[in-house]
């Protein structure tokens, strides 16, 4: 006995109806009518044809893009505000105020968003502002 | 050109030779759809009683099997096929139910003389399933007798003892473990054994 027939849960009364039902399954399978065999042949050609086609592979291949992208995209969104922060320091260079903002606003600047260096540095500017004057008036 | 003789060839390889190669798996998967595409359509013209709707689920099983599991071995290709048929035609008698029910409420099912109106389905005007068969009347007791099966028990009998699938590979297609297949196949046969006791 083999291991299929072991697994098999008939007894030996079984096995005429077993045999029966299986000839008659075939036959019936055999004796397809052309139209549906033709049918049926059609569907898996089609079928096949599906696999082959240019555009399969394409789609393949486009979930993946798709992902990659989409993270590349996150990536770098995430990553563009750091890169700010971080270059902030760096690019510190001594500013003046917007002198139009300044004309525009009668209040002092702000001490949190101006330079502080140029707090540091007010006698100098003052010094460095009256000279300026002298020698304009001095020329004309 | 290659595609075309190999399709020539599948094709060959039914005629004459269904019941032998019932077993055998072919290397390509062409010739494993050539093969189980007539048994295919029988048992789900069985289970389904319309021949377009049993020709939708082998079709969509093809596609299926093809489009997801053509880079599987050979030998797995018989129980995924089976499966995902199984899985489809259960798809269609469920959206049948669900589509007679609603006819139902809406009052489509019947006139006032309680005649089943034809209106929902389209006939079936193919030539019928038995018509070409030498011995249709037992093919006949035998589908009626299997259509009466509960499921999962028509299941197990037809993926096992007609399609001839092991123990396992009945399982695997089932969805269900190889208990589960002992055990349905037991009341099956038994409740055939009742059903065509002419036979014996």
């Amino acid at each position: 006995m083999t291991s299929s027939d072991k697994n098999r849960p008939d007894n030996r009364s079984d096995k005429p109806l077993e045999q029966r039902a299986r000839e008659l399954y075939h036959e019936a399978c055999q004796r397809i009518d052309p139209v549906t065999a033709g049918r049926l042949r059609a569907a898996r050609r089609q079928a096949l044809g599906t696999a082959q086609a240019p555009g399969h592979h394409a789609a393949r291949w486009l979930i993946p893009t798709g992902a990659f992208a989409a993270i590349a995209l996150a990536t770098l969104m995430v990553w563009q505000p750091v890169t700010h922060d971080a270059a902030a320091p760096s690019n510190q260079t001594v500013s003046m105020p917007d002198s139009s903002a300044d004309a525009d606003n009668e209040l002092p600047p702000d001490a949190d968003k101006s330079d502080p260096k140029l707090y540091q540095n007010l006698d100098f500017y003052g010094w460095l502002a009256a000279n300026a004057q002298n020698s304009q008036s001095a020329n004309r | 050109m290659n595609n075309m003789a190999g399709t020539l060839d599948a094709d060959m390889l039914i005629e004459g030779r269904l019941s032998e190669s019932a077993r055998e798996t072919p290397a390509t998967l062409d010739a494993f759809l050539a093969q189980v595409e007539r048994r295919a359509f029988r048992m789900a013209e069985l289970q389904l009683r319309q021949r377009e709707d049993a020709m939708d689920a082998v079709q969509d099983a093809m596609l299926r099997l093809v489009k997801h599991y053509r880079d599987k071995p050979a030998t797995e290709w018989p129980p995924l096929f089976w499966g995902i048929l199984r899985r489809r035609i259960v798809d269609l008698q469920r959206r049948r139910k669900v589509r007679s029910i609603v006819v139902g409420w809406l009052g489509g099912g019947h006139d006032g003389n309680d005649d089943e109106l034809p209106a929902w389905d389209p006939a079936d005007r193919g030539p019928g399933p038995l018509d070409q068969l030498q011995n249709r009347q037992s093919y006949a007791d035998m589908a009626a007798a299997v259509r009466q099966l509960p499921q999962r028990q028509r299941e197990a009998f037809m993926l096992r003892m007609l399609e001839g699938l092991d123990v396992a590979e009945t399982a695997d297609a089932m969805g269900c473990s190889k208990g589960s297949v002992k055990t349905h196949l037991s009341r099956a046969m038994h409740h055939l054994r009742d059903q065509l006791e002419d036979w014996r």
